[in-house]
């Protein structure tokens, strides 16, 4: 039998204890350890992403949150201020370093590189190509050995600063994160008192967010890529199919790399209304409407002859929607398999094992709900509440695993249910829902609000177990708002003379730069094109800056829509907004939209569309990404909430008091929480 | 059915009834022990067979020579010619050992083969758990059959289908997927028109006696699953399997327990050369 460290520690330490005692060397221990010896305590976050205040207090008020209701009514309850924009990455990364994105440098979940003149790519990861490799035949061997020592690529976590955790490591307190964002590939632990999952952010196998793969018989005849997900068809020979391919990584080893791919074969039984799936060597058995268990996947990589094939293993579900006439089938992304990661999915890298060997196979990628076969029509509403109910399922054992190893020191645990479901289901008004009769997206709302009452019987569990011994906090990054109307940010500053030529249809494409004073990239952030920082700027800094910064802030302010309503309730001088060493990519103006209204779906990216406002008509019907006043989020408490407007920023350091160390002078937060 | 086939399950017969009685301690039994004291026992057995079933007289004369021939190589290093017909002869004698071994492997193969069958029925993979994945179980059909029959499985009290049956029509296969509720042996009964057919399935923790096929007339699959009686040639159904988990362990589990074996009665083996006096 295996055992872990902690098991290990937990096993050893009576008699460690008895030993050091007995021979005195417990004060020459002590000697040695170089920060002051902390009074074992516990303290356990349960963040519940997006979870929102009026929805709560509402909740609350009808008596469906019993739980959280106790704490507010013991004085520990209040709105959470959330991070300028409020995006998840960003959010997240304020509440990891206690201070701002002045400190971590996450602006958006896209940021653009001022030397490649608004060149995009992710703001919180990045990849570097690997260094050197040794050609042989179609391959290019990369060995990272004497005497070629080649450099393999690697993905870098952007986030800049100290987590938090740091200094708990550092004094010896033990913390465990489960599934926390913002943090992959997952920062080391430097004195091995520190355990993360990766949350929000970690790839699939393919490396993407999450690339689902659809299979029917109404599908196109060449395999068609749509945002998040490929669809391919599947043909049959009376009832069983031709070999089907699933795409797997891309064979990097290859000069020219190609995916790794695995055919398998379906069978299907069109009176028994169910299907067989034979894939390497395994046997799938599904009715109509079923969902497979986790399997396991080798993709092989090829390699130089004479040289044995690599293998990745990855995990995928199978999900067979219709038997006949038209034959369906849905295949999750291909999640890192956690019980032989081909990527770090934790920190210490055995800790996925550790979790697999107890629970098995689970989801590894950051975005676990398949929010994108929903938007693309591949699941229905009720498909992606099944789906979403597994994800939540496999998140309630891992709580249950994590509660059972639990000790002491800092146990956090993060559900994504409350931020994804809403983001698909939220609708607390009487308006027209993007794509639901209003009865429907009454019975969707509802349904979120269900959940927010499994929330809180979770709550209600773990104060049952730890209420009286640990300092319990739940908490959210941010609220939620309806988005029934979508603002093209780069429309309005083309059809304003701010950014040309004034036919321009795409930043990114025909943009000219010596007419451009500004564009929109990702979903909040305006960059002037200021000279000297921009490859290609004209904006003088100083006196031109500013009066264009005042221009636009009092123009966008200003914007009403049809109706008369407010479209941007603020916009924010990051200059003002923002402190810290890290602000090399911070864009210069941070638009806080209005409830009801965000960036739209093209603007991110610098596309321009005809109308500046337009309806949202996607399922993705709600969103937070809203100005930060508009969607708080929560903090409930089980000891009293000191301080007036807590923020996110404030957590970290109320956890480094509880545990009786300084408040590092980078955190901008304050203890909120009685001592 | 061929004479061997009918010898082969003859002997299945005797090898279950001898396998389950001398077996039996590895249900109670951690499984690194038992299997450590199975290849020890066999080990030393497998000894004592090739001991008299060998020309040690030769063998004994063989070794002498290749160490001879390697003293030469040492003592005669300079001289070119020496040391290489003494390393040819070393070769030479290096074969003859291996042809002094055929007769008692040729002795050893049909018992040692029978052995690990029944091995193979504890090690290879683990019961059914209550609360585990559901199971696939396979039904073949004879390829002889014009039409489809009637197929169904008799309900159990300690077994949940989930799934099926489910026709494969390309391959004569219908599948089910199941769920164990209860620890336990049972025996699924299938209705195959009016025929009825059977399998054993078992569920429990630990090490369990199971046959994850019950084979229809072919020699290599007999051998390997020797626990039940094998469909005849002309049954409707020619084959029953259930998909049993592995069993996780680098000691005792799917595949490795039979490396271990090879490895640990080996060492067993030369630790009682000695003691037993053989050559080999």
């Amino acid at each position: 039998m295996k055992i872990n460290r902690r098991d290990f520690l937990k096993h050893s330490s009576c008699t460690v204890a008895t030993l050091a005692t007995g021979i005195g060397l417990k004060s020459a221990l002590a000697q040695t350890e170089q920060f002051p010896v902390i009074k074992p305590k516990k303290v356990i976050i349960l963040a519940f992403d997006g979870m929102d205040p009026r929805l709560c207090e509402k909740m609350m008020a009808e008596g469906r949150l019993p739980h959280l209701d106790r704490l507010r009514k013991q004085g520990g309850y209040s709105t959470l201020g959330t991070s300028i924009p409020p995006q998840s990455p960003v959010a997240w990364a304020n509440f990891i370093n206690g201070a701002g994105p002045g400190s971590h440098g996450i602006f958006d979940f896209i940021h653009r590189d001022p030397e490649r003149q608004a060149y995009p790519f992710y703001a919180a990861a990045k990849t570097v190509a690997g260094q050197g490799y040794l050609e042989l035949g179609d391959h290019k061997m990369q060995l990272n050995f004497w005497p070629f020592n080649h450099k393999p690529a690697q993905t870098i976590l952007k986030r800049q600063g100290t987590p938090f955790w740091d200094y708990l490591d550092r004094a010896g307190v033990d913390s465990t994160f489960y599934c926390l964002p913002s943090n992959y590939p997952p920062s080391p632990s430097l004195y091995g008192h520190h355990r993360c999952v990766a949350g929000m952010g970690t790839p699939d196998l393919l490396g993407t967010y999450g690339t689902y793969q659809h299979f029917a018989e109404d599908g196109p005849e060449e395999t068609q890529t749509e945002g998040g997900g490929k669809r391919s068809k599947i043909y049959f020979e009376g009832e069983t199919s031709l070999p089907v391919t699933l795409l797997g990584p891309k064979n990097t080893i290859l000069k020219e790399p190609v995916p790794t791919q695995i055919d398998f074969i379906v069978h299907r039984d069109s009176q028994a209304r169910a299907a067989v799936i034979e894939i390497q060597n395994q046997t799938v058995v599904l009715n109509e409407g079923q969902w497979s268990e986790w399997l396991k996947l080798d993709f092989e990589l090829s390699m130089p002859a004479l040289m044995p094939d690599k293998k990745l293993s990855g995990i995928c579900r199978f999900y067979v929607q219709e038997i006949a006439p038209n034959f369906r089938l849905y295949a999750t992304p291909i999640n890192t398999d956690p019980s032989d990661p081909a990527i770090k999915l934790t920190e210490p890298e055995q800790f996925s094992r550790e979790i697999s060997q107890k629970l098995g196979l689970y989801y590894t990628t950051g975005f676990q709900e398949d929010h994108k076969a929903l938007s693309n029509e591949v699941f229905t509403e009720d498909e992606y509440i099944v789906q979403s109910e597994k994800v939540l399922q496999e998140r309630l054992e891992l709580l249950d695993h994590a509660v059972s190893n639990y000790d002491d020191g800092l146990l956090f645990f993060y559900f994504s249910s409350t931020d994804m479901q809403a983001h698909m289901f939220w609708w607390d008004s009487d308006a027209k829902h993007p794509i639901r009769s209003t009865p429907e997206a009454k019975k969707y709302f509802q349904h979120l609000q269900k959940l927010y009452s499994r929330m809180d019987a979770v709550v209600g569990d773990m104060l049952k177990r730890y209420g009286s011994t640990a300092h319990i906090m739940i908490m959210s990054d941010h609220g939620f708002a309806n988005f029934g109307r979508q603002f093209n940010l780069n429309t309005w500053l083309r059809n304003n003379g701010y950014l040309g030529p004034p036919d321009c249809t795409a930043v990114l494409e025909n943009a000219e730069w010596s007419q451009s004073r500004a564009f929109g990239l990702g979903i909040n952030s305006l960059y002037l094109n200021l000279k000297g920082r921009e490859r290609y700027g004209i904006v003088e800094p100083g006196r031109e800056k500013e009066q264009l910064l005042d221009e636009l802030t009092a123009k966008l302010k200003a914007l009403r829509d049809k109706d008369g309503r407010q479209v941007i309730r603020a916009v924010h001088r990051t200059e003002q907004a923002y402190s810290g060493p890290a602000l090399h990519y911070a864009p210069d103006l941070v638009i806080g939209y209005s409830r009801d209204f965000r960036a739209s779906w093209k603007t991110c990216l610098g596309n321009i569309t005809d109308e500046v406002l337009l309806d949202n008509t996607s399922a993705w019907s709600a969103d937070h990404c809203m100005d930060a006043s508009e969607v708080p989020g929560v903090l409930f408490s089980n000891q009293p909430i000191a301080a007036a407007n807590p923020s996110l920023v404030d957590l970290a350091p109320s956890v480094l008091t509880k545990f009786g160390l300084p408040i590092p002078s980078e955190m901008t937060g304050r203890n909120i929480i009685k001592t | 059915m061929s004479l061997l086939i009918q010898l082969i399950t003859g002997t299945n017969i005797v090898t279950n009834a001898l396998g389950g009685f001398f077996l039996q301690p590895v249900a109670v039994l951690p499984g690194w022990l038992s299997i450590t004291a199975i290849s020890a026992v066999l080990g030393v057995f497998l000894l004592i067979i090739f001991k008299y079933t060998s020309n040690q007289k030769a063998i004994a004369c063989t070794r002498d020579d290749i160490k001879a021939n390697l003293l030469a190589v040492k003592l005669f290093k300079d001289n070119i010619v020496v040391t290489f017909r003494s390393q040819v002869k070393v070769f030479a004698g290096a074969f003859r050992l291996l042809f002094h071994s055929i007769v008692p492997m040729l002795v050893m193969i049909v018992p040692v083969s029978l052995i690990l069958a029944q091995m193979g029925l504890w090690y290879q993979t683990r019961p059914l758990q209550p609360g585990d994945a559901p199971a696939v179980i396979k039904l073949t059909l004879n390829d002889a059959l014009q039409t489809w029959p009637q197929v169904t499985l008799e309900p159990l009290p300690n077994v949940k289908v989930v799934t099926g049956p489910v026709r494969i029509v390309s391959k004569k296969e219908i599948v089910w997927k199941i769920e164990p509720v209860e620890d336990g042996y049972a025996t699924l009964v299938f209705h195959v028109g009016d025929q009825i057919f059977t399998k054993q399935l078992a569920v429990g923790n630990g090490f369990m006696r199971l046959n994850p096929k019950r084979p229809g007339p072919q020699f290599s699959d007999i051998l390997l699953f020797p626990l039940e009686k094998p469909f005849g040639p002309n049954a409707e159904v020619q084959s029953i399997s259930i998909d049993y988990p592995e069993r996780p362990s680098r000691i005792y589990g799917t595949d490795w327990w039979i490396l271990y074996f090879f490895i640990a009665s080996m060492v067993f083996a030369l630790l009682f050369k000695p003691l037993l006096k053989v050559r080999i």
